[in-house]
């Protein structure tokens, strides 16, 4: 059962497992581009519907859970040999073992390594080496960024939901249960920083379900009610009155108007009868922002009128204005800011953020210390006639070899003293 | 008993009409120190590039470390030269822009790789530990001699070759090279062939051969 | 003039019988044989499937046998990418490389991929079996000539087995590359637009960055250029060279035996030159195969075929707005090849071709699909060229719509005409190139 174990746990834990799953589902990404052009979303589709799919997939997190956990257990083993504390030695973790049937003097050999360089640990039967700084914080983040990362896209694909709803001001934010508190103001401004060009500000005041005062901003998305609220298109909630002379009646009807940026054209039709309107902002004067309608407290909204296919007339009016013609009346008593939003359920894409930090965090830290402080270690340790020395380098193994090789060397070689032989032959 | 190491039959090299080397018949054994002797133009250092691969002789057989030099394409020449021989001249050759520890690195480049390590340690053990960053030309004759030994012997050549590698020193560094020499010998074992105009140079080896006008005319074994 | 179409054919096929052999050292014969015997098999193969399937078919199927092939390679790569930097590893799988059952296969294998491309210069009809003798005995002479050759290149350059994948399939594609259906380049690259274009826009939406209009037009340009055709240029260029590349850094970062048991340095260091060099060499048929690569995407981005693509012929409309082109007179229609026109009206200009198919039937079709750039068609070799994304549309398919079809345009066709609706003509342009344009442009 054992052996079981551990076989499995090395086959989860071997670095093979996710070129493999990554192989296999771009395998599955080339079929399905046979079929349809969506590829990709049918891609996702079929794994979020699939429970073998979504268990080859999650292969890859776990796998890197598993990574970090024997990366941890193999850099405490390679500590404990060099503090001393284990005289467990595997060939597996070093990059070269070497055995020589001596019995050397460490303290020239010691001497030796300090002028290369080196920082030394000596007791009675062993010489520890090292310079450098090791990578592991900066592996281990790399491993976590990984794992977050894939876990982030696991969970993103099968539990990821998205509702749209409209944020009109001065309405509750639309919520499922009806607990939203109200939008008090939408706020679009312009930016100075360097990558948005304006932020959006939707202020929610505080609710009967015990959320308090809410401020959402653009990015990161802010959650509420376990959804991540994203903002994603402008528009304008519009209270109709339309007269006509065949409806003398009127028509009342409050409209949602997807009609940002200006020139883009959102229809209306009136139920019943023959009439539509297509609603759109005016083109701002050249050099202008063009959202400037958005920002601005007045807003000016263009028409036409449609009968059919007949265009009746064209005409323009402000929020709380009115338009008549030919016995035709247009009034827009409100117009109110909107912001088409969507609601997203998924929790991944805080394990996606996290992945970003790491990544950064690691390549910031693994960066300088490769280039210039990589960590280069050696040990030998003495146990009768017989001298065990190993070695390892994350970086300028090259250079590091040669030291390790000139110190066999100089173990195999006795009680050679380098700076005995300069005095006799100094002039 | 000891192994031949070089062995020429009939020897001869010609340069044109000039006859530098008369055949000459030589067995030298493995880890002999042989001192060749005679006066300018005697063939000596032509003796010392035939054996050294430096030259091909005109007639004659050569073999050294069992190889059949004649037989031998340049590229295996170079082989042998790189591999087999070390090469000690009066003039030194150091390049003057690099430091010592980087001359005898470049020895390492040309034979296979260079290791700082070991050209350090090379230099240590001819007593310059303390000047491994300095260029020849801030070192006194001897020490830039001592270079060119570190340098010739950090290949662990079989053969080392020395063509009046005092010639341009004092007593005293003559004695320290010399001194330095027999004991990376008896550590290192390889053979030495000592090209010399200078007597007490050649009593250092252990046997003296001595050239005149291309003919080997004398053979004298030194007392230990 | 046929014998220098082959010219790419001949190179690969002495090329990829050169590394078999030195890949192979020991087996010489069998590998000859064994090349030879496929490349017939190959060729064989190819004319059975063109008697017994017409269009596209067959090359379909060794378009997809090459894309298998890569694939392969790619899977080959990353595989030594990640032995050569582990520890202990079995070499189970050298032992198999070196054995007879790889070496006959394998050239058995890459004899019938070559024999197969080489066929393909004769489709269908034109493969009289005189010709495919021809070839078959120029390809074993070309075998017996790469025997003679291999045997003065030196001995110190050998090929490790992901090394002598590479070439090979490299090679074949290079050959596969200077036949238009066969190319796998350009159709790569019209699949890696679309999935990074869908990759950036599902991305964006799972990180939920905001729309365009809160981001900088600046920062925007960059993100558009994911959007844009370039990308798949590029991305295919990536996906093209990689497998190369990882196998010269596989080579490049094995491991280096371990001298720590050496106590001269001379021989230690003589050692590690040795491995350096050797390692060094092993590197040359890796690099190689990036040049050859480079060669078929060179040649697959400018093919030595000539479009036929006429200037667009002026027409007008009626007073009802009717187009009307006669099939006979200066144009005849009914000529096979395609017909472009332009129609102008109220500072709007439309491009559209008339096209006879292979079936007989007239069709209209817009000079733009309706999903890249409208930069038009071009005919060549039975088929229509998109040259936006290199897409080779059978003559058979044309007048459907579709992917990268063009798009039909409804007419009328009358006993010595075709008549085609002007207003029907300007909305389906304006309709198709506001989508295309807003696709390439506005990204999400």
């Amino acid at each position: 059962m054992m052996r079981l174990l551990r076989a499995s746990a090395a086959v989860v834990s071997s670095r093979a497992v996710t070129p493999l799953v990554i192989g296999f589902f771009f395998l599955l990404y080339i079929g399905i581009a046979f079929f349809t052009d969506e590829t990709l979303i049918s891609l996702m589709a079929f794994t979020r519907r699939s429970v073998v799919l979504a268990a080859l997939l999650a292969l890859i997190p776990l796998n890197y859970a598993c990574r970090i956990v024997r990366g941890a257990v193999k850099q405490r083993a390679v500590h404990r040999i060099f503090a001393g504390k284990s005289a467990d030695y595997r060939s597996e973790l070093f990059d070269e073992t070497v055995e020589l049937c001596v019995t050397p003097s460490f303290r020239t050999l010691e001497m030796r390594l300090i002028s290369e360089g080196y920082k030394t640990r000596r007791s009675e039967a062993t010489l520890a080496a090292w310079r450098g700084i090791g990578i592991f914080p900066a592996r281990m983040l790399y491993l976590a960024a990984t794992f977050c990362l894939f876990a982030g896209i696991l969970v993103s694909i099968t539990t990821r939901t998205s509702h749209r709803q409209m944020v009109i001001e001065g309405e509750p934010l639309p919520m499922a249960d009806g607990s939203g508190g109200r939008v008090e103001r939408i706020i679009l401004a312009n930016a100075t920083g360097a990558i948005l060009s304006r932020t959006l500000t939707m202020e929610v005041a505080p609710s009967n379900a015990g959320h308090g005062k809410r401020i959402f901003g653009l990015y990161p998305p802010s959650l509420y009610g376990g959804a991540f609220v994203y903002p994603r298109y402008l528009g304008l909630a519009l209270l109709l009155h339309f007269y006509a002379p065949d409806m003398p009646a009127g028509y009342e009807k409050r409209c949602i108007l997807n009609c940002y940026p200006p020139g883009k054209e959102a229809s209306e039709v009136i139920p019943g009868s023959p009439y539509r309107i297509v609603f759109s902002i005016p083109e701002p004067a050249a050099g202008s922002d063009r959202y400037l309608s958005y920002m601005a407290e007045n807003r000016v909204l263009r028409f036409k009128l449609l009968k059919g296919n007949d265009v009746l007339f064209t005409g323009s009016a402000p929020g709380g204005g009115e338009f008549a013609q030919d016995g035709y009346r247009l009034a827009f008593p409100e117009i109110r800011r909107l912001v088409v939003t969507d609601y997203i359920g998924d929790y991944g894409v805080l394990f996606i953020w996290a992945a970003a930090l790491f990544f950064a965090a690691a390549v910031f830290i693994w960066l300088p210390i490769r280039a210039f402080w990589p960590r280069r270690e050696m040990l030998f340790m003495s146990a009768g006639d017989v001298t065990r020395a190993c070695s390892r380098a994350e970086g300028g193994a090259r250079r590091h070899a040669g030291v390790f090789h000139e110190a066999l060397d100089l173990v195999a070689a006795g009680q050679k003293q380098p700076e005995e032989a300069d005095k006799t032959l100094s002039l | 008993m000891p192994t031949t190491i070089i062995e020429t039959s009939g020897l001869t090299k010609n340069y044109g009409d000039i006859c530098a080397l008369k055949p000459i018949d030589l067995l030298v054994p493995e880890g002999e120190w042989l001192s060749v002797m005679g006066h300018s133009g005697s063939g000596k250092s032509t003796l010392m590039n035939l054996v050294g691969g430096l030259d091909r002789p005109t007639s004659g057989a050569l073999r050294v470390g069992g190889e059949d030099l004649l037989a031998l394409s340049e590229d295996g020449l170079a082989r042998f030269r790189r591999e087999f021989v070390g090469i000690i001249f009066q003039q030194h050759h150091l390049v003057p822009y690099l430091t010592a520890v980087e001359n005898v690195m470049l020895a390492q480049y040309f034979h296979s790789v260079p290791d700082e390590a070991e050209a350090r340690s090379a230099l240590e053990r001819v007593g310059l530990g303390h000047r491994l960053k300095n260029r020849p030309g801030e070192l006194s004759g001897g020490e830039q001699q001592r270079v060119c030994i570190a340098r010739a012997i950090i290949n662990s050549p079989k053969l080392l070759l020395g063509d009046e590698p005092t010639g341009n020193l004092d007593h005293k560094s003559t004695v320290m090279v010399m001194e330095l020499l027999k004991e990376l010998r008896a550590e290192e074992r390889f053979t030495v062939i000592m090209v010399t105009h200078n007597q007490e140079v050649a009593s250092w080896g252990d046997r003296t051969i001595h050239l005149d006008d291309g003919v080997l005319v004398r053979e004298e074994r030194m007392s230990a | 003039m046929v014998a220098v179409k082959f010219i790419p054919q001949i190179l690969a096929w002495i090329g990829i019988v050169l590394v078999l052999l030195r890949g192979f050292p020991g087996r010489r014969s069998l590998v000859t044989a064994a090349s030879i015997a496929g490349f017939t098999l190959g060729v064989a193969g190819t004319v059975i499937l063109f008697r017994s399937f017409s269009g596209t078919t067959p090359f379909g199927v060794i378009k997809s046998a090459l894309g298998v092939n890569f694939l392969v390679l790619w899977g080959f790569a990353v595989t030594v990418l990640y032995r050569s930097s582990g520890q202990g590893m079995t070499n189970w799988w050298e032992k198999f490389f070196g054995s007879s059952l790889c070496a006959g296969g394998g050239a058995l294998l890459a004899g019938v991929m070559a024999g197969a491309v080489s066929a393909c210069r004769f489709p269908g009809a034109d493969a009289t079996a005189v010709a495919l003798l021809l070839l078959v005995l120029v390809a074993g002479v070309l075998a017996l000539e790469a025997l003679a050759v291999e045997n003065m290149l030196p001995a110190s350059l050998t090929v490790t087995p992901a090394g002598l994948l590479s070439i090979v399939v490299s090679l074949l594609l290079l050959s596969a590359s200077s036949l238009l259906r066969l190319d796998l380049f350009s159709p790569l690259s019209m699949k890696v637009m679309k999935g990074i274009h869908d990759f950036v826009h599902q991305f964006m939406e799972s990180i939920l960055v905001p729309d365009h209009l809160f981001v900088r037009s600046v920062v925007w340009k960059y993100i558009g250029f994911l959007f844009g055709k370039e990308v798949g240029f590029w991305g295919g260029i990536i996906i093209w060279f990689t497998p190369a590349l990882l196998i010269t850094l596989a080579v490049g970062s094995q491991r280096l035996p371990s001298v720590a048991h050496i106590r001269q340095g001379a021989q230690r260091r003589k050692l590690l030159s040795d491995a350096l060099r050797s390692r060094r060499l092993q590197m040359v048929m890796p690099l190689c195969s990036l040049a050859v690569f480079a060669a078929a995407a060179y040649q697959s981005s400018f093919p030595s075929v000539e479009y036929w693509d006429p200037k667009p012929v002026a027409v007008t409309a009626n007073q009802s707005g009717e187009i009307f082109i006669p099939k006979q007179g200066e144009i005849d229609l009914l000529d096979g090849k395609l017909h472009k026109y332009l129609f102008k009206q109220g500072g709007r200009e439309v491009r559209f071709f008339v096209l006879q198919n292979p079936a007989g039937q007239l069709t209209v079709d817009l000079d733009a699909c309706a999903i890249c750039k409208p930069d038009g068609y071009g005919q060549a070799e039975g088929s229509v060229i998109c040259y936006y994304c290199k897409t080779l549309i059978p003559l058979e398919t044309v007048g459907k719509p579709g992917g990268c079809n063009p798009v039909p345009v409804h007419f009328t066709e009358k006993a010595d005409g075709v008549a085609i609706d002007s207003v029907t003509l300007i909305n389906s342009w304006d309709t198709t190139v506001k989508v295309t344009a807003r696709g390439k442009e506005g990204g999400k």
